[in-house]
């Protein structure tokens, strides 16, 4: 079976988190605080200082997630305790609070706990799905191979245009300038690019084109007339036939840009919920610090 | 200058790159006005670059020495690094095709036009490819997750830590919390009798990483009492605990009193194991493990004093001996009323009982507004009207004297035939004789003899147990029993009529059907436990120890240094702390 983050060791990390749940909501049960239950009693100050270590730990796999020569257990390994760790610290927070809330720091600490974790399960299932997607997207290929194919491509696209018309070479080179592949943020993670509209400005172009007939002259000897005839009717066999392979190339370019698109947006999904997850987390360091702190300071 | 035409000579050179670097210039002439640009064979400069197309620009030279660039077709051509349809430039200026760039020269000796056609450096076109290509991937956009971090962690920091901690430290000095912050520690609202004082952190968390200590609730709550006396029981929880033990502030805004059972019921339980002086039985659940409760009865002591004897309600017999004879059921009773010298009345609980201002007990029955409308202490009955004062012996004696003298002089006795001849008849006015004296005082000694006597013996019985003190003089002949009728019951609990007055007084007081008043007619535990339960209760009103009994009521000092149970609690510190 697939060895993903979520089943890595036979779920192991699953069940070290459901066994951690376990003995803190049996505590948290049996545990009668004075007064309602706080993150001050015993029981609170013994999960809060779970939850601070649990933080910590799995702020630390930015850096084990760098360091390629580490040994200490699997990347695979810290990401998958990491996933399941870090969805028991809601149920942890939650108890060490005592579900208590209101409109200060502490709760602020949860509360961007509680956004960093929901976009760490974006990110997992980002993880579990996106790869896959991509590779049936690829069809073997890689980016590069397939950018590649696309400037030969454009090469031949340009050959087969002069061999129909200089007007209809000047709209392939015109859009071959115009197609680029990418964007800012919002256009890579909507797989848009410029090439569509190029693409689509041409296949206009091409398909209104009609070539022009060569003017007979009316008074030219019928011989001259055939012969003009014949030749414009024979390149107007090549032109077509030009014209057709045009067509074709553009219909291949115009599939391999947009999985090229498509390509470059399952990427940007997979990366784009860090620039929420990681900054975030260092809001919540932050914020778990004052807290922490604050406790203590008005003991 | 020469006229421009077709006499224009245009230098064309080549730069062609051989092996090892070198490089070599093949010159040709162009003649005419305009250079053209393209890929067929009939242009001057000849392209052999599919992306150039057939016929795509032409570079004209013009009289002020600068060349004028159109493009022929609708892609454009790049001159001086963008694409455009056209331009004007002068030497120097560059127009790129491909991989092919044209550069405009300065013409040397005999030409007017020159340009220099290169191939363009492999590595200048990939980095220009390079540098005008869109990001393909986020991280070269704008996103960016490491300023975002810093930017934000330095922030938290500074709001919800710095801030405050300044706003701490400044608080004190110009007199006012002026520096926002603080309240974004607090972890809960205040009780509400301390948000008088409570935007001042400072009144109780005085210094920081140091507790809100005891010191601080005694500067007001100082009068607060001990649970119990400190001698006899020198324990360590009720010497020393701290006053946080059981309150604790920001717990909402009824959050400072905790009515948890096991407060009461982790000591109360078991308090035999605790101390050896305990009297109070074991309780803990109201419905399943508390004792009986104790009413304080009525008692006289030898000398007279009241002392109210606390008895179990389970005794038998359980006898109120409150000093007055009344049936509750001969009053509440009688289905159209009792007779009443004023008509028929009907009596209920409410003719006698009022409760309190604040409703907690009923105030004491009065005999001059409930009684003595009926029961008229009339005493001669030719004068009907005129009732005994309801007081003790020595008074009542004493304004019958007074009466009966009156009467004797002034002759308004009714009965003339009662007094003494002598002062039979008398008018007013008259003068009195120092015998006709004698003979009032006698008199009136004598009807008052006979009145008390009656009425004490007699009238007063009806009520009262009056006893005769044989050989006592006249003002100790009679013993009036001492009443004690309302009262506290139950002493060491707080029970409030107001919060019980939907339910009718016969719910918890038998008293239609008490023929005597030596019956208890106060509740016991049973009654309150068909409604009230512990801690817990389904089905029943859940009443923990709080809400019938307080913790700070013996009269002695929370806080005070006591040898006994400082030397007790020494001795079990050190016992606890020993390794």
């Amino acid at each position: 079976m697939h060895q993903s983050i979520l089943n890595h060791r036979r779920y192991l990390w699953l069940w070290v988190s459901i066994a951690l749940l376990a003995v803190s909501l049996f505590a948290y049960i049996w545990h009668e605080p004075v007064g309602p239950p706080n993150g001050g009693s015993w029981l609170g100050y013994t999960l809060g200082t779970i939850g601070a270590l649990l933080i910590l730990w799995l702020m630390y796999f930015g850096v084990r997630k760098r360091r390629f020569r580490s040994n200490l257990g699997s990347t695979r390994g810290w990401l998958s305790a990491h996933v399941y760790l870090g969805t028991s610290l809601v149920l942890i927070a939650l108890w060490h609070s005592g579900f208590q809330f209101g409109w200060n720091i502490h709760t602020l600490a949860l509360v961007l706990m509680f956004v960093v974790i929901a976009s760490g399960f974006f990110g997992v299932y980002a993880y579990l799905r996106y790869p896959s997607l991509m590779t049936q997207n690829r069809e073997n290929a890689t980016r590069d191979a397939m950018l590649e194919e696309i400037r030969e491509l454009d090469k031949s696209a340009l050959q087969l245009a002069d061999q129909v018309d200089k007007q209809i070479h000047d709209v392939v080179l015109r859009s071959i300038q115009r197609t680029k592949l990418g964007g800012g943020v919002w256009d890579q993670l909507n797989a848009r690019d410029a090439s569509d509209m190029a693409l689509l400005k041409l296949r206009e172009a091409v398909l209104n084109y009609t070539p022009e007939r060569p003017k007979t002259t009316g008074s030219s000897a019928t011989m001259v007339m055939m012969v003009d005839f014949l030749a414009s009717g024979a390149a107007n066999d090549k032109q077509g036939e030009a014209l057709r392979k045009l067509l074709d190339t553009m219909s291949r370019k115009r599939s391999l840009a947009s999985r090229v698109a498509r390509d470059i947006q399952l990427q940007a999904l997979m990366e784009v919920w860090l620039y929420l997850h990681v900054p975030l987390s260092f809001a919540l360091l932050g914020a778990l610090v004052a807290h922490v702190v604050s406790v203590f300071f008005y003991w | 200058m020469p006229h421009l035409g077709e006499f224009m000579k245009w230098l064309i050179r080549r730069a062609v790159r051989k092996g090892k670097g070198a490089i070599q210039y093949e010159e040709e002439i162009h003649f005419g006005e305009i250079l053209q640009i393209g890929r067929s064979a009939s242009q001057a400069i000849f392209l052999n670059d599919i992306r150039a197309a057939l016929e795509h620009a032409t570079v004209t030279a013009e009289r002020s020495g600068r060349y004028r660039v159109e493009s022929l077709i609708a892609a454009g051509v790049r001159i001086d690094g963008s694409i455009r349809q056209g331009a004007t430039i002068g030497a120097g200026s560059t127009i790129e095709i491909g991989t092919t760039r044209i550069t405009m020269i300065k013409p040397p000796e005999g030409y007017e036009a020159a340009v220099e056609v290169t191939q363009i450096d492999k590595d200048e076109i990939k980095a220009r490819d390079a540098a005008t290509r869109l990001p393909t991937t986020l991280s070269e956009t704008w996103l960016s997750g490491r300023r975002p971090a810093w930017i934000l962690f330095v922030l938290a920091l500074v709001v919800g830590l710095a801030l405050p901690v300044l706003a701490h430290y400044a608080s004190r000095s110009a007199g006012k919390p002026d520096i926002p912050g603080r309240s974004l520690w607090e972890t809960g609202e205040l009780a509400q009798a301390h948000h008088y004082f409570g935007q001042d952190c400072r009144q109780c968390h005085e210094k920081a990483f140091v507790a809100a200590k005891d010191d601080k609730c005694l500067a007001c709550h100082g009068a607060t009492e001990a649970h119990a006396d400190p001698v006899k029981f020198p324990m360590f929880e009720l010497a020393k605990a701290d006053c946080a033990y059981c309150h604790r502030d920001h717990n909402g805004p009824q959050g400072l009193i905790i009515h948890d059972q096991s407060l009461c019921s982790d000591c109360h339980t078991n308090l035999a194991a605790r101390t050896k002086s305990a009297q109070v039985a074991d309780i803990g659940d109201f419905a399943e493990k508390h004792s009986q409760f104790y009413v304080n009865l009525p008692a006289w002591n030898e000398a007279g004093e009241f002392k109210p004897v606390r008895t179990s309600m389970d005794k038998r017999p359980l006898m109120e001996l409150s000093g007055l004879k009344f049936p509750h059921e001969k009053h509440l009773g009688a289905v159209d009323g009792l007779q009443s010298p004023t008509g028929k009345r009907v009596l209920e609980c409410a003719s006698c009982h009022q409760p309190e201002a604040g409703g907690a007990k009923m105030k004491p029955v009065d005999f001059e507004s409930m009684c003595q409308d009926c029961h008229r202490l009339s005493f001669d009955r030719n004068i009907p009207d005129r009732e005994m004062p309801h007081a003790n012996v020595a008074e009542v004696r004493y304004r019958l004297n007074e009466f009966y003298a009156r009467a004797a002089l002034d002759g308004s006795y009714r009965d003339q035939t009662l007094l003494p001849p002598t002062l039979q008849r008398r008018r007013p006015g008259q003068e009195v004789t120092a015998s006709e004296r004698q003979d009032v005082v006698s008199w009136a000694n004598r009807m008052t003899l006979q009145r008390t006597d009656a009425m004490f013996m007699g009238n007063c019985q009806m009520c009262h147990t009056v006893t005769v003190n044989a050989g006592a003089d006249l003002s100790n002949m009679y013993t009036v029993a001492p009443v004690r009728v309302a009262g506290v019951w139950y002493g060491k609990s707080e029970f409030t009529h107001a919060r019980h007055e939907t339910m009718s007084c016969d719910s918890c007081h038998a008293a239609a059907a008490s023929k005597t008043s030596a019956d208890v007619l106060i509740p016991e535990i049973s009654n309150c436990r068909e409604c009230h339960a512990g801690e817990g209760a389904k089905g029943k009103l859940e009443s923990t120890c709080t809400a019938c009994h307080g913790f700070h009521q013996a009269p002695y000092p929370l806080k005070q240094p006591h040898p006994v149970a400082d030397e007790f609690t020494a001795k079990e510190q050190s016992a606890s702390t020993a390794p």
